[in-house]
């Protein structure tokens, strides 16, 4: 089949921990669900759903989200199934590419046993460390507190599933360090960032309305200084994630030295097909091909089409 | 969420609320369903971020309406717009059965909105029925004009019965189907009231963040303990699925 993406004349794949991704772009986690499957056919590189957890979580009560200037604030409290009737229902997901898995769990066993459950399960193509959700009592972003934390979480998820690519996903706060740590425990990549702790507040009924995690374009030039500096800080990919709504985001997040980049809130309020379209203009009209981009704003030069040097 | 650019063909005041029409032909609307929607403009436009909900006012099977209150910033600029862009239909919509008898369609403020469509089908699927509308005050009490027969009520009692919406209907004794919209205090009595009918269905007012249930945001918490989505598994639900 000839894509929309080959017909463009530009090459969008990017290798990403050993797995090739016809797109950089990945929905970020808890952004995509089966229902909304139909409408996003080629617009992304790899799958992945939102994070699962040992057992079924309800996820918070109501009111879950809030919108905010350019932006909103959730505390959904990964509600999902758990992992069993998750991989029950996996096929859903399974739009031709490789698909991640995001895991949560409260304790570091529960991480290391989601991984072991993953590891065997043939579907399941990278694992990404959900340690940074703002919404859960146990667990969450306390995963993030530190870079002695980090490294015992990675290092048990690493030995866990050992044949996969693991991937942490790492709150804004201390991500330099926490990157470094999580590198040095064998991770394969880091997603940086997840939404930003926030709060929000309803003066009617002076209560608190939201407290959860910020995302949208509000904290896009956040997430933008947080993956310029891990991504000069390891040697490893990172996955940008943080307000990206269109195409030229994505090529900043590419430029400030991402491999890939997901795609979370702005699906709610646009087609995602039209942000890779954008981007798909963007490479075209400078001549360059998606793989070229990433960490070319460090002085290295991008990669013209079809490998010509500038 | 794909958006479809649609140009505001009409507008017109009931009392407080707006009502927006737009030409709409790709797809089938069933009574109860909603779209999100904002003013055009996106994405020069990034705040407000999100779209809103509405469900159909109207439809028929050219032009479709939805009537709405200017609550905050993202509502202000749709009242003004003579462009928006609105989803395809989306959730589920209310159950018709001509084997339940008469039915009461109950609206609690701009609750009232998915009951002209609502009122339309069960006309045309020859199930006689009743409207009964509440309201704050007599300001948005205007829109009852666009139900010739609906009982009125207001909490304030300056048009109609003073009272709430089921004062208006006095009972629900002898109502086959029951379909309601409103606050959620107003379902859950409406709820209580309908106990004998066959049918109760209820369409929930929620904020959203995505409307194809991606984001979880929307969710109402059900029986059992757990919490479903407005917009996949809603808006309209029947009414002992809930948990209120």
């Amino acid at each position: 089949m000839v894509g929309r993406n080959q017909k463009a004349g530009v090459d969008l794949a990017v290798e990403l921990c050993g797995l090739r991704l016809r797109t950089p772009l990945i929905p970020a986690s808890g952004t995509l669900s089966k229902e909304a499957l139909g409408e996003v056919g080629g617009v992304y590189g790899a799958m992945l759903p939102k994070t699962t957890t040992p057992a079924a979580r309800a996820g918070n009560p109501p009111p879950r989200i809030a919108e905010t200037p350019a932006g909103m604030v959730n505390s959904i409290g990964l509600q999902n199934p758990g992992v069993e009737a998750f991989l029950q229902g996996l096929d859903a997901f399974d739009l031709g590419i490789p698909i991640f898995v995001s895991v949560a769990g409260d304790t570091i066993e529960e991480f290391s046993q989601l991984c072991g459950t993953l590891a065997g399960e043939a579907r399941v193509s990278a694992v990404e460390l959900n340690l940074s959700c703002p919404n859960v009592e146990c667990g969450g972003l306390a995963f993030c507190a530190g870079p002695a934390s980090v490294e015992e979480v990675v290092a048990a998820c690493r030995a866990a599933v050992p044949g996969k690519p693991i991937i942490a996903k790492l709150t804004n706060e201390g991500v330099l360090e926490n990157a470094r740590a999580a590198e040095s425990a064998g991770v394969d990549g880091l997603t940086v960032i997840n939404t930003l702790p926030a709060l929000t507040i309803d003066v009617r009924t002076r209560k608190v309305l939201v407290r959860g995690g910020l995302s949208g374009p509000a904290i896009k030039p956040v997430a933008l200084r947080a993956v310029y500096d891990v991504s000069g800080a390891v040697n490893i990919p990172v996955i940008g994630s943080g307000g990206v709504v269109s195409g030229t985001d994505v090529a900043e997040f590419m430029l400030a030295g991402a491999t890939a980049v997901q795609v979370g809130t702005a699906s709610f309020v646009r087609d995602p097909q039209e942000i890779l379209d954008e981007f798909t203009d963007y490479l075209k009209e400078n001549s360059l091909n998606a793989a070229g981009l990433t960490g070319a704003i460090r002085g290295g030069r991008p990669v013209l089409a079809g490998g010509r040097d500038i | 969420m794909k958006f479809y650019s649609v140009e505001v063909e009409q507008r017109e005041e009931l009392g407080p609320y707006t009502l927006l029409e737009y030409r709409w032909s790709l797809g089938p609307v069933r009574p109860g369903q909603f779209v999100m929607a904002r003013a055009a403009g996106y994405p020069a436009t990034l705040d407000p971020f999100l779209a809103r909900p509405f469900s159909f006012y109207d439809y028929d099977g050219k032009m479709a309406s939805l009537l709405f209150e200017v609550r905050g910033r993202g509502t202000a600029l749709l009242d003004l717009a003579s462009t928006m862009e609105v989803t395809a239909p989306l959730g589920n919509g209310f159950r018709i059965d001509p084997g339940l008898g008469r039915a009461a369609l109950l609206g609690g403020g701009i609750g009232v909105a998915p009951l002209k469509i609502l009122s339309r089908s069960l006309d045309a699927a020859g199930i006689p029925h009743d409207v009964f509308l509440g309201f704050a005050d007599a300001s948005p009490a205007a829109v009852a004009a666009d139900f010739p027969g609906a009982g009125v009520a207001t909490m304030d009692g300056s048009a109609g019965t003073p009272g709430t919406v089921l004062d208006a209907a006095d009972s629900l004794e002898g109502y086959g189907a029951v379909y309601a919209c409103g606050p959620n205090p107003m379902l859950a009595a409406v709820k209580r009231a309908a106990r004998e009918s066959r049918l109760c269905q209820l369409s929930v007012e929620e904020r959203m963040g995505c409307g194809n249930g991606s984001c979880n945001g929307c969710v109402v918490p059900v029986r059992g303990g757990d919490y479903i989505r407005s917009c996949i598994e809603g808006p309209v639900f029947h009414a002992d699925v809930l948990a209120w």
